[in-house]
């Protein structure tokens, strides 16, 4: 028995050492996607299993629990090469193997305590670009791994404290910005000394053996921390399935298709029926689909430490050759799209179990907008990514909110400002989508809509989705609004045929691009919405007129001009009435939700 | 005229610190504030500790009016006005959520919607016009606004940093239209670009405007009825200060400015004490604040976060908190570890042992059950009452039963648990900074910090603790020795080889007379004044820029070496034949005044031991005999070792076994493992 300070500190002192991990390579990195917005992870690993022992609480939530994946696989492989030597450090990409996409650079080293492997360490870093048909790797024509950029296999990097030399010049020479991901990459191995020299300092205080146990011991504690939340899930099996719109090459809808089982304290996604690989790059590796499906229950269930014991109590049917279980050569540059799905899925599977733990689904694209050319002040090359902001959905406790970042990120969108300072691009608006989050009980977040004009040419790319499939309501909640995307070109207006997918669009001055991004589902019944809130929506113009009349049965009293807008009263009694009334016609007495 | 009084208005307490500048006679003490109108309990200070208006030199001031009415939502009344397709930066941000796990979380933007409206105007990146300015548009909104019964009014457009006439034309026109709106335009606040941090930067000003002229008119007022008449100095955010008589066009300057302070003094103790890197670790009632200061600058932060989406973007301290503080609560979770914190019992309930309802076991009963704190301590200058030991201790019999371990046990792994929390915390700001916290002294004061500064030592591996003479009133003490000082910042973002650099001195020239004409308009006393220029630089592409000091008339080639030796510095390595560019120039005015009054080392007594008032048994892994010292024995050269615990009103220091402790000519305790 461990005594219960020893394992506390032991437990706090692991997370701190995979926080400082995190944090020297955020503040050591050359690329500002990890500096600025945090793309990596770092974690420690059990010298057996593999499994999470810490993982850093800076990096993005993607990387959760594929880290561990990777390791394990790595761990396999070294195995069967005669196993890890100190000084040894592997590296890899194969998103087969490690996970998302080529762009994540994977490090695992071992650590030693004398000649016996006492833990392992990754390091998950987004390299700006390697190579590839597309600068920066979004491809949305992709139809092969190929096209999206090198390759690299899990292979080492040092060999006992040895660099491979020519390997670094082979990455070098295959990517755009080679002295940015050559920086990054020793970024990458110095965070290794970090981790080092923190478990160090714990194995002097408390030995190999006491350590070993309090790990052990921990891991144990999080799989009944989080098997005693499964434990309050009642039993039974609940199905969800939610779509893609395209894969971009092919106009044809791609299905996700969850059973999830709780049987007391264990959970099963069963995802049989999904659609086969897709032609294009929506497809993911089934290591991120297990990650998504952590990622979502870690949303809902935001107690549970994160180590190999919170992942124990799930086990997964994924069957091969689906868009959820991608395999070599298949394209997988539009993970995300994907994986915003399975987030989806597991939200609608749990909001039947657990209603007032899950919420509606949130907006579920990242919609990437690349723009790239060159500066006609400049005469330099420039490459600007405007990821998709959108609206959460509402709660059993809130409504959602407005213009978040997406699930499994923490990334932020760009100033406006500083872009019209590096890109030849004017923002016409920037504003709140009014009528996009879904109608509720507790209503949608609304995402947000605008629009640039070029002043001088370049080319656009666009690699999103929900234009057809819209975030949906929970609990008797309504839909969002769907994304759309609208060039205008030449004086005209128009939507490229895969609606959100459009690949290097040349804009010329006075060209354009609107985007609306997808607010998030409603939860509850619309019609048992506070009259008051509905009136505030309105007069915030988070909702329109139409809406509050159609959806919240919202009757107006007086609609009193100020300036361009109007301020509304609703009449409280005739809305009850009118509520009432479409309660009757429907058949139900309006207590459906919990209010 | 020779006393000097620093003020600190917090939450609970209105702490007082006088010092005399010719005897360099302390005195301290604590009154409650009065929450709904502050400036009542600062005048009870000033009567408390019976000092005389015509003896006043000085009196300055720190409060947290400014970031109550900000968290409370407690602000004005305002309207936002902005470019046309534009309203909605302020409440969209730049896509992000309050917590990396769990969708749940809402938004008050301080200005909501329906009170946001555009005008017809666009300004480029260089500051050409675009559309010209549609004043006949203001003109009607001018009726909107006046229906809308708004109190103040900020204006924010796109690109106004670059060319501010258009924002600066709308307030001459509301300004005429009613005359009793408080207008802010948004680069009267800060110049510089990033539309939603400058906008909510400007934001913070309006909303607080109108109460802080309100308060500021207030106390001049009372203070002027009292007997002093001279302008009263406020703590800033930046770690200066400003008067009060420009205060309300300053407010965003003034949120935080009370742990501001405290860093001030600490920074200001600690050097004349011989250490030039600090580590500063205020710990009060729910909160744990660090900050680092090397060579008495702290750092400072470009940007802080008040409240979610509402970030201001002006010179702060950077000081990082967690909550961590003498109410933290203790649980044990479902996988059955030990947890303390972030829930706090704060003041009410507060703790078990102060007896007002309070039933979950804080770190504060764990200090009593442990004999570390007294059972007849001063809570926050009551005045002793009895501390209720019994049923802390019944508390702890539940949470040990719940862990398997005995009373005293639990209690112990109670303080582990938080003290790894906040050593963590200290680690995390020094390694964020590329720094080794090793280095360091630790200056531990708030209420709680020298209960836990050796044990944060210990953790940590910093060599010493200092524990200064009032570590409870610390921020008022701040307030009294801080510098007077303006910050300027205006974006320039120009790459350096196709920029004129005569252009970046206009600019600098500009800043540094603006600082000094508003040095001269305040009467406040400041023996020098001190200009330093700063440039944020960047390779092209970064979004990080580095601050790089630089002086008024450097050459491009000065200002680029300038930036890659600090590049170098920070990050080991140059980027090869990438330019560099210049993102804002700062410039900062400092009014020097004196600082700490030279306190005379006195005489020492070499190492004579100090005489303990009594000894009680206090728990270290077992119980000790522990001597215990009042604060006031103690004299320039004493030593003596642990266990022991010192007392003094304002707080109580914890000595551990194997460690010693000092004290140094100006009567701090330097605390240090053997």
């Amino acid at each position: 028995m461990i005594d219960p300070v020893t394992l506390a500190v032991v437990r706090g002192s692991l997370e701190q050492i995979a926080d400082e991990m995190d944090l020297h390579l955020i503040r050591a990195a050359i690329s500002p996607i990890i500096s600025e917005t945090n793309d990596c992870a770092h974690g420690i690993f059990h010298p057996e299993t593999g499994e999470t022992i810490a993982q850093g609480r800076y990096g993005l939530p993607v990387f959760l629990s594929n880290m561990q994946f990777t390791t394990q696989n790595v761990l396999r492989i070294a195995k069967e090469q005669g196993g890890f030597k100190r000084g040894d450090v592997w590296i890899l990409n194969d998103p087969y193997i490690g996970g998302t996409h080529l762009q994540d650079a994977q490090l695992v080293a071992p650590y030693f305590v004398g000649d016996k492997l006492f833990a392992l360490f990754a390091s998950t870093g987004h390299w700006m670009d390697v190579g590839g048909s597309v600068p920066g790797g979004w491809a949305p024509k992709a139809e092969d791994i190929h096209q999206e950029g090198t390759v690299i296999p899990p292979v080492k990097l040092y060999d006992e404290g040895k660099l491979n030399d020519p390997l670094v010049a082979m990455f070098r020479a295959n990517s755009r910005l080679p002295d940015e991901i050559a920086g990054d990459l020793s970024a990458m191995v110095n965070v290794f000394a970090v981790g080092q020299r923190g478990l160090d300092q714990l194995v002097a205080r408390y030995g190999v053996e006491r350590l070993g146990a309090c790990i052990s011991e921990m891991i144990a504690r999080s799989e009944q921390q989080m098997r005693s939340y499964i434990a309050e899930i009642p039993d039974g099996t609940y199905r969800f399935e939610d779509f893609i719109d395209n894969d971009g090459i092919v106009d044809q809808p791609l299905k996700i298709v969850l059973a999830l089982t709780v049987k007391g304290s264990d959970l099963h996604f069963d995802f049989t029926g999904t659609s086969p690989t897709a032609r294009g790059p929506v497809n993911l590796s089934r290591n991120t689909t297990l990650s998504s499906c952590y990622v979502a229950m870690k949303h809902i269930f935001p107690e549970v430490p994160v180590n190999g014991g919170a992942f124990r109590p799930a086990s997964f049917t994924i069957p091969t050759r689906t868009i959820i279980s991608a395999e070599y050569p298949t394209p997988v540059g539009g993970y995300l799209e994907v994986l915003g799905r399975v987030i989806a899925v597991v939200f609608g599977a749990l909001g039947q179990a657990i209603p007032d733990r899950a919420p509606a689904a949130p907006f579920g694209t990242i919609g990437v907008c690349t723009v790239g050319g060159r500066h006609p002040d400049s005469g330099n090359f420039f490459v600007g990514v405007f990821p998709y902001p959108g609206g959460y959905g509402g709660t059993k406790a809130t409504d959602g909110l407005v213009h978040g970042t997406p699930p499994q990120s923490m990334a932020n969108f760009v100033s406006l400002e500083m872009s019209e300072h590096r890109y030849p691009l004017r923002f016409d608006f920037f504003r709140l989508r009014e009528d996009s989050g879904g109608a509720g009980w507790h209503r949608g977040g609304c995402g947000s809509e605008y629009q640039f004009t070029a002043w001088a040419d370049c080319a656009t790319t666009v690699l999103g989705d929900q234009c057809d499939y819209p975030p949906f309501g929970a609990a008797g909640g309504g839909p969002a609004a769907p994304n759309v995307v609208e060039f205008h070109t030449d004086g005209k207006l128009w939507r490229p045929q895969m609606r959100s997918k459009h690949e290097n669009q040349v804009l010329h001055e006075g060209d354009g691009l609107h985007l609306c991004t997808p607010g998030g589902g409603g939860f509850g019944d619309p019609l048992e919405r506070d009259i008051a809130a509905v009136q505030r929506d309105l007069n915030l113009g988070y909702v329109s007129r139409a809406t509050a009349e159609r959806d919240y049965g919202a009757v107006i009293a007086e609609a009193t001009p100020l300036g361009d807008r109007s301020v509304y009263r609703i009449d409280a009694n005739a809305t009850s009435a009118e509520r009432a009334r479409r309660r009757a016609a429907r058949g139900d007495d309006g207590k459906r939700i919990a209010g | 005229m020779s006393a000097v009084v620093g003020i600190d208005v917090g939450g609970t307490f209105t702490d007082l610190y006088c010092v005399d500048a010719k005897s360099g006679a302390e005195t301290i003490l604590k009154v409650p504030s009065t929450p709904d109108d502050p400036s009542r309990a600062l005048l009870d200070s000033l009567h408390a500790a019976e000092i005389d208006p015509k003896d006043l030199e000085a009196l300055l001031h720190g409060t947290t009016i400014a970031t109550n009415a900000v968290i409370e939502r407690k602000g004005a009344r305002c309207a936002l006005v902005t470019t046309r397709g534009f309203r909605d930066v302020l409440e969209l941000g730049r896509r992000d959520r309050p917590l990396m796990y769990g969708l749940q979380g809402v938004q008050q933007p301080l200005i909501p919607r329906d009170r946001r409206w555009e005008v017809s105007e666009r300004v480029d990146y260089r500051g050409r016009v675009l559309v010209p300015l549609d004043e006949s548009e203001v003109q009607a909104l001018g009726e909107v606004l006046r229906e809308q019964s708004v109190e103040a009014i900020v204006i924010s457009l796109m690109h106004s940093y670059a060319n501010p006439a258009h924002e600066e034309r709308i307030a001459a026109l509301l300004g005429a239209a009613n005359p009793a709106w408080e207008i802010v335009t948004s680069t009267s606040v800060i110049r510089e670009y990033y539309e939603f941090e400058r906008t909510s930067t400007a934001t913070v000003q309006g909303y607080l405007q109108p109460l802080v002229s309100r308060y500021a008119k207030n106390l001049q007022q009372q203070l002027r009825d009292w007997g002093f008449d001279r302008d009263v100095l406020i703590m800033q955010s930046n770690g200066g200060l400003s008067p009060l008589s420009q205060l309300s066009r300053r407010s965003a300057y003034i949120v935080r400015s009370g742990p501001a302070a405290g860093v001030i003094a600490a920074g200001g103790l600690a050097k004349e004490a011989g250490f030039d890197k600090i580590i500063t670790a205020d710990m009060g009632g729910t909160s744990f604040d660090v900050a680092v200061v090397i060579n008495c600058e702290p750092r400072v932060a470009e940007k802080t976060d008040l409240d979610f989406r509402v970030p201001l973007r002006l010179p702060m301290i950077d000081v990082h908190t967690i909550g961590a503080g003498g109410g933290s609560i203790a649980s044990v979770d479902r996988g059955g570890i030990l947890e303390v914190g972030p829930r706090s019992a704060g003041s009410v309930p507060g703790p078990i042992c102060y007896r007002r309802g309070g039933v979950e076991p804080t770190v504060t009963d764990a200090n009593l059950v442990l004999g570390r704190i007294a059972v007849d301590s001063p809570i926050g200058g009551k005045g002793r009452i009895a501390l209720d030991l019994e049923s802390a201790r019944k508390a702890f019999a539940k949470l040990g039963s719940e862990l398997g371990l005995g009373i005293e046990d639990a209690a112990e792994a109670v303080l582990a648990v938080v003290n790894l929390r906040m050593a963590g915390r200290i680690r995390l700001i020094s390694i964020e900074q590329g720094l080794d916290p090793r280095d360091f002294v630790m200056v531990a004061f708030g209420g709680a910090g020298p209960m836990h500064g050796a044990a944060l030592i210990r953790e940590v591996g910093i060599r010493t603790e200092l524990v200064p003479p009032y570590p409870g009133v610390l921020c008022a003490m701040g307030c009294a020795i801080a510098d007077i000082r303006y910050d300027y910042s205006q974006t320039f973002e120009q790459r350096l080889n196709r920029s004129d650099v005569s252009e970046i001195h206009d600019i600098l020239k500009r800043q540094r007379a603006e600082g000094e004409a508003q040095l001269l308009k305040g009467d406040a006393p400041h023996s020098s004044v001190q200009i330093a220029h700063f440039a944020d630089m960047a390779y092209a592409g970064q979004i990080h820029a580095l601050r790089v000091c630089i002086e008024a008339g450097w050459d491009a080639e000065q200002l680029t070496r300038a930036f890659v030796a600090q590049y170098k510095a920070e990050f080991g390595n140059v980027l090869e034949n990438i330019p560099v560019v210049v993102v804002n120039l700062r410039t900062r005015v400092v009014g020097t005044r004196g600082g700490l009054a030279r306190r005379a080392a006195a005489a020492s007594t070499s190492g004579a031991a100090p005489r303990p008032i009594k000894r009680r048994p206090v728990y270290f892994g077992g119980w000790h005999d522990a001597a215990i010292y009042a604060r006031e024995d103690l004299l320039p050269g004493m030593s003596f070792d642990g266990p022991a615990i010192v007392e003094q009103n304002d707080t109580t220091t914890v000595v551990e076994p194997g460690m010693v402790t000092r004290v140094d000519a100006f009567g701090n305790l330097l605390v240090e493992v053997k």
